[in-house]
């Protein structure tokens, strides 16, 4: 048992140092090339059809509290913002990850969580500069926007037009 | 019968003299009511009896979303009320209304399909459900703070994004003309359901759900929900605020201080918008906002202090939980009273200058709070009509029936005046699917207008006959309004709204026809409970006996469904409703419905036959032989 201890507190090291190895060329080609959501709030109607076809595409149940995108709204002043997953080009839920759960794909140009080698342990969640990583208490995992396979639901389903996908390689779309 | 999908299965009822609450199963109703105004009036019916009064503690205030209220289905954010309305005149009597916004959708996440209010709390308190967590909190604190400022402590005392429901001082003092009131102006009007909470010495009812809804065929949703949105992507409501409004210069208004299109939750179609006019307040509107426009243009003619006026006009109707219907028409009746000279001229309430800031300000103010004049007209125009020598001769113009505010035109469509007779509210709700057929063809602008070949085609598939968009007669109408009357019912339990359902025409479509049957295949992908189209309707049909059964109990009678005298004369230049053939339409529609033409009751026979042998039994244990 202690053995076994040891030897998986080794690990945890030489994955970050791996990381760190692979960083100048993830961060470049993902600086590059990376796609994500991008949203008006000027004219989002706060109606959180968004947030619906998210869980349900996800999850195939409606819970906006596990959507991976939401709408922060205070409707007595007539504000909505819906806040979207930016894919950052310097990750810090991909650096924050002890458990190398976090993976960029380079095909889609998105940041992608593994669910099945997620801990739950939350760390990503605390790091997300803009709170859209949220956490799935039934399944201990965390849950994030992965723009559908390149195919965002949001983004269709939204009834004003008020979400979009810019592809910085190509510039705004 | 599976509650698992769409339902939650649950209702929570909260005794506030007893300070408890409970859980009851679903189950029990959600086959024949499925939930909605169908839960509502059915828990109404078991117990309470009808000769308890609005705000008595025996009332309950139901409040209902329904098995779709919550899912994807575009316009299913809304929620049903069911209570004793104070509002109704001359007696108190059952009715409905509905609100939107994010509230019922909310309390679908927190687990519940329904919550049941009753009993009265000594002291004043406000609801918190936290998923399974129901507190009863002390509100002292909050007493007399109008609602957006009572949201805002209460967001910031329990949680930031918690869906609020509350009343303004208007519900606290019981002023009959009370709103309860979510967020910026989503409201429950019509039925004076504010002064219902008040007397429960309820303040706000406050939900946070975090729990998933689950679904029976997500995929088959997606696809229902695709279609509903594509034949409703040109409605005419979507832009309501700007392009349908009427007059020119309303729109004007409207563009020049929107800030935004806002919309109920899972809605496609934002018809409310948010306009911010300087030095007045903010808030989002909707048609019912702009009641003191055409006042306040008279007074000020086009310039800033006439739009300061408007806003204000709703602003403070909305901070103070007051319902704009009813002013829209008593600043009318006021301003004739005080005409004839049948008000005296009052110290803080300035008669020679309606239409002006300063009134429309004072008069909201003295009537939430009950000061001098306002104590009086607190109690609705009817109520103040009977208490005016002559008062009725021009309350009658605004007031056709039971107390509620004329709305829509009831001498130009025959079909409006008998859905007013036969109801127990304003019938705004029924009327939308019967006359937006009509008014697509009639008065609405391009590109929402429909040929009169293409209307009657499309009235001839779903009413059955195109006399029924026929509005010079009486003939015909029975069988339409029996139609939109029960689809009014299939929309008040599922729940839906009004304005997208049924589609009856879509301007996408090639022919412009649209599908009636979309509202059972939404609730068929949400809870696998499939009905064709027909059960549906027989569905809404057993709903609407159900509603009838409860007026009869009340005491309603066929002498009750009918209008104001006034309506049957000719009056300034309007035409006069037939009395004649309105009587004669009446008893069609009461053969139509299978009930005794003489009573206007539904019969014993037609009761079993819609499985409400149950209701049919209570009727004959209290006396009541139909």
């Amino acid at each position: 048992m202690v053995r076994h201890a040891r030897k998986g507190m080794s690990a945890v090291p030489l994955i970050r140092r791996n990381k760190i190895a692979l960083d100048l060329e993830f961060l470049e080609v993902h600086f590059r090339k990376r796609r994500a959501l991008t949203a008006d709030s000027k004219i989002c109607t706060g109606c959180r059809t968004c947030e619906l076809i998210c869980s349900l595409s996800h999850e195939g149940f409606v819970d906006p509290e596990r959507a991976r995108i939401f709408i922060k709204s205070n409707p007595l002043n007539g504000s909505f913002i819906p806040m979207v997953c930016h894919q950052c080009s310097d990750a810090p839920c991909y650096y924050a990850c002890p458990e190398s759960a976090i993976e960029i794909e380079k095909a889609l140009g998105v940041v992608n969580i593994r669910g099945e080698r997620c801990t739950g342990c939350r760390a990503c969640e605390k790091v997300c500069p803009y709170h859209v990583i949220r956490f799935d208490p039934e399944r201990h995992t965390a849950i994030k926007c992965d723009l559908c396979k390149g195919d965002p639901q949001c983004v269709e389903w939204c009834p004003v037009n008020a979400l979009g996908v810019v592809e910085f390689g190509k510039g705004a779309s | 019968m599976e509650t698992g999908f769409g339902w939650t299965g649950k209702i929570l009822r909260v005794d506030l003299t007893e300070r408890k609450s409970s859980i009851e199963s679903t189950q029990t109703y959600a086959e024949r009511f499925i939930g909605g105004i169908g839960i509502g009036l059915k828990i109404f019916w078991d117990e309470v009896s009808p000769d308890v009064g609005s705000m008595d503690p025996e009332n309950r205030l139901i409040l209902a979303p329904g098995p779709l209220t919550g899912t994807l289905a575009p316009a299913s954010g809304r929620f049903e009320l069911i209570s004793k309305s104070p509002r109704s005149y001359p007696k108190e009597t059952v009715t409905r209304s509905g609100m939107g916004g994010s509230w019922g959708p909310e309390l679908k996440f927190a687990g519940y399909d329904a919550l049941v209010i009753q009993g009265r709390s000594e002291e004043w308190v406000n609801l918190w459900i936290c998923d399974d967590r129901v507190e009863i909190r002390n509100a002292k604190e909050y007493v007399g703070e109008d609602t957006y400022s009572t949201q805002i402590r209460l967001r910031k005392e329990l949680d930031p994004s918690a869906k609020i429901l509350c009343i303004g001082p208007a519900g606290e003092n019981l002023s009959r003309l009370a709103v309860i009131l979510s967020d910026s102006s989503f409201v429950s009007g019509r039925s004076g359901f504010g002064a219902v909470m008040g007397s429960k010495n309820l303040k706000a009812v406050a939900v946070r759900g975090t729990k998933p809804l689950k679904i029976f065929d997500p995929d088959r949703l997606i696809e229902v929900s695709k279609r509903v949105r594509y034949l409703s992507a040109n409605n005419p409501m979507r832009e309501w605020t700007t392009r349908v409004l009427k007059l020119e210069d309303q729109k004007q208004f409207v563009n020049m201080y929107r800030k935004k299109n806002t919309a109920c939750f899972s809605c496609p179609v934002p018809c409310f918008a948010y306009l911010d006019v300087p030095d007045a307040g903010e808030s989002t509107a909707h048609c019912a906002s702009y009641y003191y426009y055409s006042a306040a243009t008279q007074f000020y003619g086009h310039t800033l202090e006439r739009d300061q006026a408007v806003s204000d006009s709703y602003v403070w109707a909305n901070r103070l939980g007051l319902d704009t219907f009813e002013f829209r028409q008593m600043i009318r009746f006021l301003g004739d009273l005080y005409k004839k000279g049948l008000i005296k001229p009052q110290k803080d309430l300035p008669f020679d200058k309606i239409g002006s800031r300063e009134f429309i300000q004072k008069l909201l103010h003295l009537v939430a709070k009950r000061e001098s004049i306002g104590d009086i007209l607190a109690e609705g125009c009817a109520r103040t009509a009977d208490r005016i020598n002559g008062g009725w001769e021009f309350c009658s113009k605004y007031f056709p029936a039971y107390g509620a505010a004329e709305h829509g035109a009831i001498r130009k469509y025959p079909g409006v005046a008998l859905l007013w007779a036969l109801d127990s509210r304003c019938p705004i709700i029924d009327q939308h699917p019967y006359l937006r057929l009509s008014e697509s063809y009639q008065t609405q602008p391009q590109p929402y207008t429909l040929t009169l070949e293409r209307a009657k085609a499309i009235s001839n598939k779903v009413f059955g006959s195109d006399v029924a968009i026929d509005h010079t007669t009486f003939s015909y109408k029975p069988e339409a309004i029996v139609y939109a009357q029960n689809r009014s019912a299939v929309i008040n339990v599922l729940v839906l709204c009004d304005w997208v359902y049924p589609i009856i025409h879509s301007h996408v479509a090639k022919d412009r026809m649209g599908d009636t049957s979309l509202e059972s295949q939404l609730l068929g992908a949400v809870t696998g409970h499939d009905l064709t189209e027909k059960e549906l309707n027989e569905v809404g049909e057993r709903i609407w006996n159900l509603g009838r059964a409860m007026m009869v109990r009340e005491g309603r009678t066929r002498d009750g469904d009918t209008l104001h005298e006034s309506y049957f004369t000719k009056r300034d230049g309007e035409q006069a409703i037939s009395k004649p053939d309105f009587e004669q339409a009446k008893t069609v529609y009461y053969q139509l419905r299978g009930w005794d033409k003489s009573r206007g009751w539904p019969t014993s026979r037609k009761l079993h036959e819609i499985g409400l042998s149950d209701i049919a039994r209570d009727l004959e244990k209290e006396g009541i032989s139909i």
